[in-house]
């Protein structure tokens, strides 16, 4: 397993990449693509719509805004980021109904800190609760464990290709 | 927040800081490998927390690190980090073994790398306390190997919303033939480096 740990075999970044950075999300249309790196705790959420070859793609940090936070960057939370996003894909011409659902991260880093090790469960239970409240199957996951991931959202297939150093590649 | 926006005399105090903690941590690693141990004065950066993953080569860099969160008057944590290459080769320098003879992370290894950071953090934070009058004490720390801005996000999700600054200090364990750096990120949450900077200086 260690000879495995590396990422010479990984393909290079497609050109037409578009990265998504934590706590930020994005959409994209086919030849796009849309990425987001090293997730650990965080969730990666992914929307596509088959018919216009179009999605979306969300790094979030933590479950929810607490009561007293500033109105800024509010994509890092999964209840703000993920109806925001199924809003913003409406506008680009994506109905609701034909939108499927692909998460993956939620890792814990460190498992023996107790004070931490939960933040990753709690982004995933999150990001669920904000599908299902939407309407909008979850169609994969990889989620959990305690390794990070790197994942890919290609619109023309819908695949979600989630990398890891313990994995390599998986594709959901 | 900006090293840039701290004035001389708190630039000072943090470099001061910097360099008793690398100084005594120095000693630890010594007394415990039994034999000399160098680490150089620790350059000094004040960095959002976003910049953290370019400072190491990017969010997917594989790295070894050592998480501890803080414990008593301030809030946050402390992480180690050292690409996986030089996490390595820290393990046998500690060892007395030729760098190079290790080639994966076992039990082992992984445990040396803790003990190191984890006396690295140690060593930094009882300078900070007595600099600052403050109590501070680091809880069990954490080892993992693997991308570094994963690592990242879970170490600054654990500060809560309100740290965005983090001090870097990066600084070269070395015996006669090898020199080795790592950096350790002091990741406090807003306020306690509010606090620990209003003191610092002026104590």
């Amino acid at each position: 397993m260690a000879a495995a740990i590396t990422f010479g075999d990984f393909p290079l970044i497609h050109p037409d990449t578009i990265e998504v950075g934590v706590g930020e999300l994005a959409l994209a249309q086919h030849p796009k693509l849309l990425i987001t790196l090293a997730l650990g705790s965080c969730v990666g959420i992914s929307l596509w719509d088959a018919t216009l070859k179009q999605g979306g793609l969300a790094h979030v940090m933590l479950p929810h805004p607490p009561e007293s936070m500033p109105t800024r960057d509010l994509h890092r939370f999964a209840s703000v980021a993920v109806p925001d996003m199924v809003r913003l894909m409406a506008e680009k011409g994506s109905a609701r109904r034909r939108l499927v659902a692909k998460i993956a991260g939620g890792a814990a880093m460190f498992a023996s800190d107790t004070g931490i090790a939960t933040i990753g469960d709690r982004n995933v239970a999150e990001a669920k609760r904000q599908l299902e409240l939407l309407n909008i199957p979850l169609i994969a996951e990889d989620t959990g464990g305690g390794h990070a991931r790197t994942v890919e959202l290609h619109l023309d297939t819908g695949a979600f290709r989630v990398r890891s150093y313990l994995y390599g590649i998986r594709e959901l | 927040m900006r090293l840039s926006d701290l004035s001389d005399i708190q630039i000072d105090a943090l470099r001061e800081v910097g360099n008793i903690g690398a100084s005594h941590a120095a000693t630890a690693l010594s007394q415990m490998v039994g034999k000399p141990i160098q680490l150089s004065p620790p350059t000094l950066d004040l960095i959002p927390q976003k910049e953290i993953p370019r400072a190491l080569g990017g969010p997917e860099q594989l790295v070894g690190a050592v998480y501890s969160r803080l414990l008593g008057d301030i809030e946050g944590g402390m992480l180690f980090m050292a690409p996986r290459d030089a996490s390595l080769a820290l393990a046998d320098l500690m060892h007395g073994r030729e760098v190079g003879t290790s080639k994966s992370f076992g039990r082992d290894e992984e445990a040396l790398i803790t003990h190191v950071g984890s006396i690295l953090a140690s060593a930094h934070l009882a300078a900070v306390a007595r600099f600052s009058d403050l109590n501070v004490l680091p809880a069990t720390p954490a080892f993992a190997l693997d991308m570094a801005g994963a690592i990242l996000d879970m170490a600054t999700a654990g500060v809560g919303l309100k740290g965005d600054t983090a001090l870097l200090l990066r600084t070269n364990f070395s015996d006669e033939d090898t020199s080795i750096e790592v950096i350790l990120f002091f990741l406090p949450d807003q306020d306690s480096l509010d606090t620990l900077l209003g003191r610092l200086g002026v104590v």
